[in-house]
């Protein structure tokens, strides 16, 4: 293990998520435009440094009729022209995998400097439409096709399994959904921060939060989000060069410590029917955490300080907390009755307010979560600050929990 | 079950801090009643809804439910009259929020009533958006004035986050901090302070701006005038269409009260135009009356002729060579914003000319009100920012560089305000908007 380089990150910037960049009339080039520039405003990298780019985007072709989303990073400066990029694709995870490609370069010594942008403009077509482009995340044909709204049934359907495994109280769920769009108002870049929402909403039965698939109502549903996300990683050698420009230590320059990265059957009835002896509802995303926490050389969750995890549902979170280890199996509730997962708990869960909470711009998803996580241990996260974070983890989910990635961050 | 601990910043240590349990609010029926109750749901125990009848208040709390879409605002609301529950409701409440019609003497009414029955320590918020705050309180108790301060929501409240808060020369300044603090930190807020002057500070910028847009329209036609400072120079809706959407008569209201009682070097451009003041006696009132600068037959958008009074169908109406805006919307729809506005800057011909009249015209306006309704730019630069949807003045400044930003005012033969020149001194080449984390990008539409 020791002999595998290590990866830093030096910082980054998100995007408002609550913009509306259709309405503003731009191209999905202006999003990830202002995102690299303020990245590199907030990082002090110059352009002339960066050496490869990933582009973590889920569906520009379908929402902006855009493709080849690599190409555009060279479009942002005249330094980048040149440059070897490209873009990544896994549903939901698009830009997990793309902070995964960046880290392997990094690792195999091809370049010091990566930037890694996760990025969806969302907000082109309306909400069906959009629905059923999301259906791609799925077996498109099998479990999407002409179905209204299929990702709020898939994972109502993983609510349905928990149900029937463990047991699972709705109320539970709008905890979750609360706790999200609380803290969401404390981030100040978060979609929601300034809606109207609270836990009797969420526990409500009425038209204001009506169903939307099985179990799943509007207030279990993470949003339709426009946003951008750039992260510079950076080799040991890169790290410290830019440690002694802008007088950082390099023991305070938080590293991806560990990562895990598993891709189940892509149909949720047959990883459901693989599972069906495991303690695990999915068991290639407990492998993903528990990956994550080997290489990071941490025993267990209770060497993490905070979770940034993919709650496009409150099921996905109901079953992150497990998967975890923060309870047994098919305990998540306990957690979230003793307040473990809220801001100030033991271990806080989505402290940025999550995807419910902050927003959901798909392949942005999971370079935000690692942006947070390094907001988090470098205590630049605001009012959101979880105190004294040295470890935190993320987890990033494409599809009805397909392909799984977590990486842990931590100074 | 409580199972969250949705987090709250404490306010305990502030100063002048009071709990704030039970809010009552007069005037529930109307839109900013009813909209400012909703948006206090969010934060306190209980918030009475009051109006000239129950059933009006009721009304208003129904209107509160469809604004932000949640039937939980009724768990915390109760309805009642001004006749049968003025005294009990107002005697028990923390804090008092008028929003009744904008009319002095009812407004003194409604004072009288709250002094004679208000708990001592109880708080008193106006959401006028003109009258005088230091006028409200003359008549009123010493406790009554040392409470009482201007707290001025924008509509809706629930979506337009910028807020002004004006003390009056009584008021207590602890209390006005924690007011603010207690905005900002329960209710979402981005406070503004302003001096108690007309219109305070979004409302004396933002109308001068809006008033000679529709000045411009008598010779050019709106049309041409929204196109021209439409989206691309920093907002969201164009100038006539928004006074369309606030309504003519209120905007007179707003510019009348400026033009009367601030004369200041820009006084010319808020007096109302007189097309506006005979074709309102006509019914004309913007979108409510059905027609304003614009209309619609049918599926076909219709301009206002100022000079006739008639309507012309838009795609009728002949406009100049506007390419300068297309280049312009071009770079900014790619993000390219500082490229944008040297296109700006460069551009020359009769409708160029036009639009950089009003931006500068914007931007030395308010500079000059610096000192005069806040105390720095950054108060403007707010309530503008996110009280209008607007780029702040200074956001443009630092898109288009001091020293081009100093001879584009000069250009339009306007004067540069010395308060424009020592914060452009002061910063050293450094930005002039103070708030670099704010996404600058979202006060451009490339439209």
């Amino acid at each position: 293990m020791s002999t595998i380089p290590e990866v830093y990150v030096l910082g980054g910037y998100q995007t408002d998520f609550a913009r509306n960049w259709s309405k503003e009339k731009k191209h999905i080039l202006a999003m990830m435009r202002e995102a690299v520039l303020g990245a590199m405003r907030e990082t002090q990298v110059d352009p002339t440094e960066v050496e490869v780019a990933h582009v973590g985007n889920f569906a520009a072709e379908l929402y902006c009729m855009q493709g080849h989303l690599g190409a555009f990073f060279c479009e942002i400066d005249p330094a980048f022209s040149g440059l070897p990029t490209g873009r990544h694709e896994a549903a939901c995870a698009s830009g997990s995998i793309a902070l995964l490609a960046a880290m392997a370069e990094i690792e195999a010594q091809r370049y010091d400097l990566a930037c890694v942008v996760g990025v969806e403009q969302m907000k082109t077509v309306g909400a069906s439409v959009g629905g059923d482009y999301l259906g791609t995340a799925a077996w498109y044909e099998l479990e999407a096709e002409g179905i209204q709204f299929p990702f709020p049934k898939l994972f109502g359907k993983l609510g349905d399994e928990y149900d029937k495994r463990y047991g699972l109280k709705d109320e539970h769920l709008a905890a979750i959904s609360a706790i999200n769009y609380g803290n969401a108002k404390l981030n100040p870049k978060a979609q929601t921060r300034t809606w109207y929402m609270n836990e009797e909403h969420a526990c409500s039965r009425t038209d204001d939060n009506a169903e939307v698939g099985g179990r799943i109502r509007i207030a279990d549903c993470s949003q339709v989000t426009d946003g951008a996300v750039a992260t510079f990683l950076a080799s040991r050698k890169a790290a410290e060069a830019w440690c002694a420009r802008t007088g950082t230590k390099i023991e305070d320059v938080p590293r991806i410590k560990g990562w895990g990265h598993h891709t189940a059957r892509i149909r949720f009835e047959d990883k459901v029917a693989e599972s069906k002896d495991d303690r695990f509802v999915l068991p290639h995303v407990r492998s993903t955490v528990t990956d994550a926490l080997g290489r990071a050389g941490i025993a267990d969750v209770s060497g993490i300080d905070a979770i940034e995890t993919h709650d496009c549902f409150t099921t996905s979170e109901y079953m992150a907390i497990d998967h975890f280890g923060l309870t047994e199996p098919g305990e998540s509730w306990k957690a979230i009755e003793e307040g473990v997962i809220a801001l100030g708990g033991k271990c806080p869960v989505n402290p940025s307010g999550g995807l419910i909470g902050a927003g959901h711009p798909v392949g942005a998803t999971g370079v935000r979560q690692l942006l947070d996580a390094h907001k988090q241990v470098t205590g630049t996260a605001g009012d959101y600050q979880v105190e004294g974070a040295k470890n935190v983890a993320t987890l990033n989910i494409g599809g009805s929990g397909t392909t799984s990635c977590t990486f842990i961050v931590g100074t | 079950m409580q199972v969250t601990s949705t987090p709250k910043l404490s306010l305990d240590a502030h100063p002048g801090a009071r709990p704030i349990r039970h809010v009552v609010v007069l005037g529930a029926n109307g839109t900013m009643g009813f909209g400012s109750a909703a948006l206090f749901t969010t934060a306190v125990e209980k918030v009475t809804f009051l109006a000239r009848t129950t059933e009006k208040a009721e009304g208003g709390l129904a209107a509160a439910i469809r604004m932000v879409r949640s039937g939980t605002v009724a768990t915390k609301a109760e309805c009642g009259s001004y006749d049968d529950d003025f005294e009990k409701v107002v005697g028990d409440a923390d804090l008092i929020f008028e929003a009744v019609t904008e009319k002095l003497d009812l407004k003194h009414q409604f004072f009288e009533r709250i002094d004679a029955c208000r708990k001592p320590d109880s708080i008193v918020a106006t959401v006028t958006s003109g009258l005088s705050i230091d006028a409200l309180a003359a008549p009123r108790s010493e406790s009554f004035r040392k409470h009482f301060m201007g707290l001025h929501f924008f509509n809706p409240p629930n979506v337009i986050v910028g807020t002004e808060l004006i003390a009056s020369k009584d008021t207590d300044p602890e209390l006005a901090s924690f007011v603010e603090s207690y905005c900002e930190n329960f209710l979402g807020r981005v406070m503004i302070r302003t001096a108690d002057t007309p219109g305070f500070a979004g409302n004396r910028v933002g109308f001068k701006v809006l008033n000679e847009c529709c000045q411009l329209a008598e010779e050019h036609g709106p049309l041409l005038v929204d196109e021209v400072v439409g989206p691309y120079t920093g907002r969201a809706l164009p100038p006539l269409r928004t006074v369309d959407l606030v309504g003519w008569d209120i905007h007179r209201a707003i510019v009348d009260n400026i033009h009367a009682n601030a004369p200041d070097e820009a006084h010319d451009t808020l007096k109302l135009p007189a097309y506006m003041t005979e074709l309102m006696e006509k019914g004309t009132l913007g979108n409510k009356s059905g027609k304003g600068f614009f209309m619609k037959d049918g599926k076909r958008r219709l301009a206002l002729d100022p000079k006739s009074g008639s309507y012309t169908p838009i795609d009728e109406i002949a406009r100049p060579e506007l390419g300068f805006i297309e280049r312009i919307t071009r770079l900014q729809r790619v993000g390219l914003y500082d490229d944008a506005m040297q296109v700006f800057l460069a551009a020359e011909g009769d409708a160029a000319t036009i639009a950089k009249k009003v931006i500068a015209g914007y931007i030395a306006y308010a500079f000059h009100r610096v000192g005069e309704v806040t105390e720095t730019i950054t108060g403007i630069d707010l309530i503008m920012g996110f009280g209008f949807n607007w780029a702040p003045p200074s956001v443009l400044v630092d898109t288009f560089g001091g020293d081009a930003t100093v001879k584009l005012i000069e250009g339009a033969d306007l004067s540069v305000p010395q308060q424009l020149t020592a914060a452009l001194d002061a910063a050293k080449g450094e930005p002039l908007f103070d708030r670099q984390r704010t996404d600058i990008g979202r006060f451009w539409v490339a439209a």
